[in-house]
């Protein structure tokens, strides 16, 4: 399970959320506290935030309870109000649900918060969202059985093939909308509550894509979550925001484009890492287009005017306009997405190895496919490696203690990564002394040899019998 | 930007990145930056530099000196606020709400960078602590942005929970020309380093001052050196240290400035023989202002650190630096080999009439064959005071009675840290390592005339 389906999890929460807000005052009739497994740790913590999430810090003041039930039980009876003692309908949000599940603590919260839906003082409704699938399998068993049973699964986009969606995604996060120039007002008066960032969300969009004149229409909360004037945007030129959207519709009609993001595609559907790429690819460019297209008007405003950037703000390829280019990039937008979908790290941090390092991982690469991939210590991959350079007399023999530091380098680097003593055959019976002393301590091959491979054949400055060692034969 | 790009050489790439990512001050962040490179290739340098010529506020955390979220969270929070206050802040839902009030009282959108060097740290922290950093501006309502500096792979950090990617951005190592480069732009603090150590004439100081010179030097220093070595700061380092023994001659007036073969004829040994202190950083000692009185002191300190030196070069004189006793030799060298024998073989090693075992000894040795098992290679096994005691008797020739004094030999090589054991000596359960390598219990054995190879199962 990737991150796509928590985010997309959460937009449609929020959209749900905002949805019935602007239709039902929300705020009015209900209660809504927000838990984040990730923020909040154990229960103490959380029962704070809910405490001030209902704004009843001053009526629990000093006071000292027992149990957690008992904290939770007295919140609640501080809600309940009038002459029926009823009580404000509440939903509790468990963002990273899983994570209050978590083996290490025990499920106090969710218990209590399960049990208490089963009351009929409280009305009240408990939301867990999570990427896990065997979230279930995580609940203690008395939670379970108060648990309603229902799931709801949201997949990303099984409607529409991935490219196309891309694609979509594309035009709409890059456009300018056409409507700020004329109807900036109008947005404003639209009552969004959007609680977070992400205020704008897929379903909405295309309610808006059929919608014109609300199209991109940039939430009052995200303005003034940034603080910017909406006033500014009423001075763009209407004629160079249509040149700009034709130049991003023409984009599509480019084949490497469309290549490029078939490949990505093909690597990811996670809509987060698209967005850093278009990130990364516009952010140079910015600038100038900004000043060139929009007058004086910077960047920020611009991509305000593309709301749904504001989810993620992570804008690769808006990042890359500037004054001399003040056009995306066709190339740059290809490059971009090549680096992230093959970054390859450890091919260049092999690369960016000594000489002397990158041999005494072909030694070791070596000596462990003589032994099966049993681990290596620094004597054998010393001994294979001397074994080396005596049979080339044209490499220069270097002391003993700056191979041991070149060792150490690697093992800082984690290209080999230590064994631990008690699974390897060799170390049986070493029980009297803790350590054993670093040369003879072992260590196995972190990194694949496809990858090592490729750095060997990639690398400009080795010297030829390093390859022709590590291609051909074994001492 | 010319100015810092100057500041910054052979780094253009990842400064244009960088700024482009942090773009002008009203625009919004991304979210987490993840910066990775190998020790030494200017990631923090350009970070720190391009962060300065923006003028963004920033926060450096070094997750080393941070050690634990708590310091972290403060550390953070004390970092946004320009007056000292006392800052008390425990969990992560703490941070958020100081950060979101943080965020209410300011009008402008401010950029916020929070940098974590050396990130690898923060794997042994919580795991939820870097997830929840890597997707810190969600959680708060600041145009902040993480940036994290580390020297592993981003393949390295590995979350059991679904984790936000950050952007990457790679340092590739300096390549030689780059570091050539680098190093020669700093030949001002080289002649500055000399000057301090020598008196020299003006007019040979002239001729030094020459690039010609120095790059000549560069390329014989960097010929020798930028193979087993690319750390930038170690290779200066090494370069000052070699910089001036290659000026010596000059400075003497026995070899001209001019004749390059010469020169390279002189420092070619050198360069060679100071490879063997790469990485070390054993001091010169040499005193930096020697005034008068104090001189004679000094120049026994200096003296001093001379030996120690000169000790530390070489495994031999190291292992006779400690003066051992004669028998606590013998008891030293009989732990190594206990160490290194097979016990098995203990009484075909070191008893005169051990039986017929030839035919057996080819299928042993033909076993033997294998180096990577060899014991020599696997490191020292443990052994037991009583087959200590035995081989010690058997390959001393001499015969000594058991006394509490040889008894205390034991306890000496211990304290020394020759032998890894307990310090008491109990009869029935102390058990022994001996941590020496070949080298070093060679040496000591060459001084009582002693063949430790004779008796080592690998070798013989």
């Amino acid at each position: 399970m990737g991150l796509k389906e928590m985010a997309v999890l959460q937009k449609l929460i929020n959209s749900v959320l905002e949805q019935l807000e602007s239709e039902l005052d929300l705020e009015n009739d209900c209660l809504i506290v927000k838990l984040n497994g990730l923020l909040h740790q154990d229960d103490k913590i959380a029962l704070k935030s809910i405490t001030a999430q209902m704004q009843l810090e001053n009526a629990v003041g000093d006071r000292v309870f027992g149990t957690f039930a008992e904290n939770l039980s007295f919140l609640l009876s501080c809600l309940q109000s009038g002459a029926d003692r009823s009580c404000k309908s509440m939903v509790f949000i468990l963002e990273e649900f899983d994570l209050f599940c978590h083996s290490g603590r025990t499920q106090t919260l969710l218990y209590n918060l399960f049990d208490i839906t089963h009351n009929k003082q409280a009305p009240m409704c408990v939301l867990g969202i999570t990427n896990r699938l065997d979230v279930m399998e995580m609940l203690e068993k008395r939670v379970k059985s108060r648990f309603s049973h229902r799931h709801i699964f949201i997949f990303p986009n099984d409607n529409i093939k991935s490219v196309d969606n891309y694609k979509v995604r594309l035009i709409q996060l890059l456009s300018v909308p056409l409507c700020l120039t004329r109807k900036c007002g109008g947005t404003t008066k639209k009552k969004r509550g959007g609680r977070r960032k992400s205020a704008i969300t897929e379903e909405e969009m295309e309610v808006e894509l059929n919608d014109d004149t609300i199209q991109y229409a940039v939430p009052a909360k995200v303005l003034t979550r940034c603080r910017v004037n909406s006033k500014k945007f009423q001075e763009f030129d209407e004629n160079s925001l249509v040149y700009w959207n034709s130049h991003i519709l023409s984009l599509l009609e480019n084949k490497d484009i469309v290549n490029a993001l078939e490949k990505l595609c093909y690597f990811t559907v996670n809509e987060q890492i698209f967005r850093n790429i278009l990130l990364a690819e516009i952010a140079p460019d910015k600038t100038s287009n900004i000043e060139g297209l929009f007058g004086e008007l910077s960047w920020l405003e611009w991509s305000m005017t593309c709301p749904h950037a504001k989810n993620a703000l992570d804008f690769q390829v808006v990042s890359r306009l500037n004054e001399t280019s003040p056009h995306i990039d066709v190339a740059g937008f290809v490059t971009v997405i090549d680096n992230t979908v093959g970054p390859e790290h450890r091919v260049k941090v092999l690369q960016s190895l000594s000489i002397l390092e990158l041999s005494l991982v072909i030694a070791m690469k070596q000596g462990m496919e003589i032994f099966d991939g049993q681990p290596m210590n620094f004597e054998m991959v010393l001994h294979r490696y001397k074994k080396f350079v005596d049979k080339n007399s044209s490499t220069q023999t270097v002391p003993r203690p700056v191979i041991l530091k070149a060792f150490e380098h690697l093992q800082e680097l984690e290209v080999i990564m230590p064994v631990r003593s008690t699974d390897s055959i060799y170390c049986t019976g070493d029980t009297t002394t803790s350590g054993v002393q670093k040369e003879y301590k072992l260590y196995t091959l972190a990194v694949p040899e496809h990858d090592l491979k490729e750095a060997v054949k990639t690398s400009k400055s080795l010297p030829t019998e390093i390859s022709f060692w590590f291609n051909n034969e074994i001492f | 930007m010319k100015e810092l790009l100057n500041k910054v050489p052979c780094r253009e790439n990842q400064l244009n990145t960088l700024l482009d990512l942090f773009g002008e001050y009203d625009e919004p962040l991304p979210y987490s930056i993840f910066i990775s490179g190998s020790m030494a290739t200017g990631k923090t340098l350009c970070l720190t530099n391009v962060l300065d010529y923006l003028r963004y506020k920033q926060i450096t955390i070094d997750c080393i000196e941070c050690y634990s979220p708590k310091i972290i969270f403060e550390t953070i929070l004390a970092g946004l606020q320009d007056e000292d206050v006392e800052i008390k802040c425990e969990s992560l839902s703490d941070l958020t709400n100081c950060l979101n009030k943080f965020g209410d009282d300011k009008i402008t959108y401010e950029p916020i960078i929070i940098i974590f060097d050396r990130a690898e740290r923060l794997r042994t922290m919580d795991q939820t602590l870097m997830c929840t950093f890597l997707r810190l501006r969600e959680f708060c309502n600041l145009n902040i942005c993480t940036v994290f500096v580390t020297h592993l792979a981003y393949d390295n950090f590995y979350f059991k929970i679904g984790a936000l990617e950050p952007i990457q951005i790679f340092f590739p190592n300096y390549t030689r020309d780059e570091l050539f480069k680098i190093i020669i732009s700093n030949h001002k603090t080289f002649i500055d380093e000399m000057l301090r150590q020598h008196n020299i004439v003006e007019d040979i100081l002239i001729e030094l001052n020459e690039k010609q010179l120095f790059a000549n030097f560069l390329n014989a220093f960097l010929s020798v050196f930028y193979r087993p070595c690319r750390d930038l700061i170690e290779l200066q380092h090494m370069a000052q240290i070699n910089f001036i023994k290659y000026c010596e001659p000059i400075i003497r007036e026995e070899i001209k400035a001019s004749d390059v073969d010469r020169l390279w004829r002189h420092i070619t040994p050198v360069l060679k023989s100071s490879l063997a202190h790469l990485y070390l950083r054993i001091s010169e000692g040499k005193p930096v202002s020697p005034s008068k009185e104090n001189k004679t002191e000094l120049q026994k300190l200096y003296n001093f650190e001379n030996s120690l030196k000169e000790e530390l070069m070489s495994t031999k004189t190291f292992a006779q630096s400690f003066e051992l006793p004669y028998y606590a030799k013998f008891l030293l060298i009989a732990a190594y080999l206990a160490s290194y024998n097979p016990p098995k073989e203990d009484k075909r090693l070191f008893m005169k009439n051990h039986g017929k075992q030839r035919k057996r000894l080819q299928q042993v040795k033909a076993k033997a064959k294998i180096t990577e098992k060899l014991t020599t290679q696997l490191g020292p096994k443990v052994f037991t005071l009583d087959r200590l005691l035995a081989i010690f008797y058997a390959i001393l020739e001499e015969k000594i009675g058991l006394t509490s004094n040889l008894l205390a030999q034991i306890a000496t090589l211990v304290e020394l840290k020759l032998i890894a054991g307990s310090k008491e000596i109990d009869l029935d359960t102390a058990k022994y390592k001996c941590i020496v390598g070949y080298d070093f219990i060679n040496a000591v054995a060459q001084t009582v005339d002693f063949n430790v190879s004779k008796y080592l199962y690998d070798l013989i």
